[in-house]
């Protein structure tokens, strides 16, 4: 089935014939107006034929070179991106930046902690670095240290042979 | 370019954290007569946490504090003292180091010194020093870095983590770095 479109182009150019041609005149409104309408498109049609006759290319090698490479690059950029759009972070580029990363923490973290030698006694204990009493007062005076088991963490400096003081030293 | 904020963010996140642990902490330095007693006073609530450890290492059932100071630190460099009729707990803080406060520690009797030490006093282990015996009793010297409670709990629960100790390390390098 023909819209009216197709039909009315086939009668322009003039290919409506029969019965189809009788049905299709019946149907226009106004069949002197589209008669002459149908004049002008010829017209035009010839006039267009005359003025715009087959034109020869003079560069026709050239143009035909730049097509060709132009459908040639359109062909590899499909096949080759698949649509992905180009960028820095390719698979090996982040391959190599996971690892340096990588690498570079291990060294870090390696680095900080070998700063707390083995066998020195923890950061998280208080540490006794010198203690002296008054050898005139309390010549038989020892100092040791050490650190209690249980959860406090409690370091602790006992001092034995301390003079001792009476009781009313004890005041606040 | 989405690299460029995100090293800004984590760097950031490292200033932020790194200047967060310029919090101030009080060490609270007490004079303490630990002594046996039939009816033992509760013991005073700066001690609550070591009591069980003062019973253990001393064998003491009554510990009364006769001077103390409670001394907030901000630049690691404050000198304080702790006071009782007769004995001066004189502390010199020099510093601020991985795990506490270096100080200077002496043990006045009057004018005489009793005793002298110097000792990092770190921010999870307090210090207890056994001084001469006054009486029936003996005196004590304790000093406790006081922190919030939250913080004290982690380390007691973690107290060894090197993952945490060069976390700290790092964290304190920035610091030093940053005006």
């Amino acid at each position: 089935m023909k819209t009216f479109e197709e039909k009315w182009t086939a009668w322009l150019d003039g290919q409506l014939s029969g019965k189809e041609l009788l049905e299709f005149e019946a149907s226009l409104p106004d069949l002197a107006a589209a008669h002459a309408e149908k004049r002008d498109a010829q017209k035009l049609g010839s006039f267009l034929k005359e003025q715009l006759g087959a034109q020869t290319l003079s560069n026709a090698e050239f143009f035909s070179h730049q097509l060709h490479e132009r459908i040639a690059r359109d062909t590899q950029d499909r096949s080759g991106g698949r649509g992905i759009r180009s960028t820095w972070w390719t698979v090996p580029r982040l391959a190599w930046s996971g690892a340096t990363a990588l690498a570079l923490f291990v060294i870090t973290t390696v680095v900080l902690m070998s700063q707390h030698p083995a066998g020195e006694q923890s950061e998280y204990l208080t540490q006794i670095l010198n203690s002296r009493v008054d050898p005139s007062a309390n010549p038989n005076a020892t100092i040791s240290i050490f650190e209690s088991k249980t959860d406090n963490k409690v370091t602790v400096l006992w001092t034995e042979g301390l003079q001792t003081l009476p009781a009313d030293y004890a005041a606040k | 370019m989405q690299l460029r904020p995100l090293l800004l963010a984590a760097f950031l996140v490292l200033a932020i954290s790194a200047v967060s642990a310029d919090a101030a902490q009080a060490v609270w330095s007490g004079l303490v007569i630990a002594e046996n007693v039939a009816q033992p006073a509760p013991i005073p609530p700066e001690l609550t946490k070591l009591e069980q450890t003062l019973k253990d290492l001393f064998g003491y059932n009554q510990f009364e504090v006769i001077g103390q100071s409670d001394k907030t630190l901000k630049t690691g460099q404050e000198d304080w003292l702790a006071n009782s009729k007769y004995f001066r707990l004189q502390a010199d803080a020099r510093g601020e180091n991985d795990s506490g406060y270096s100080l200077n520690l002496k043990l006045y009797k009057e004018n005489d010194v009793l005793l002298e030490t110097d000792a990092n006093l770190s921010k999870s282990s307090p210090l207890v020093i056994k001084g001469p015996q006054v009486g029936s009793g003996q005196l004590l010297l304790v000093l406790v870095v006081k922190d919030d409670e939250q913080s004290n709990r982690r380390r007691h629960a973690e107290p060894a983590n090197p993952i945490r100790t060069a976390w700290n390390r790092l964290r304190r390098a920035i610091h030093n770095v940053l005006p």
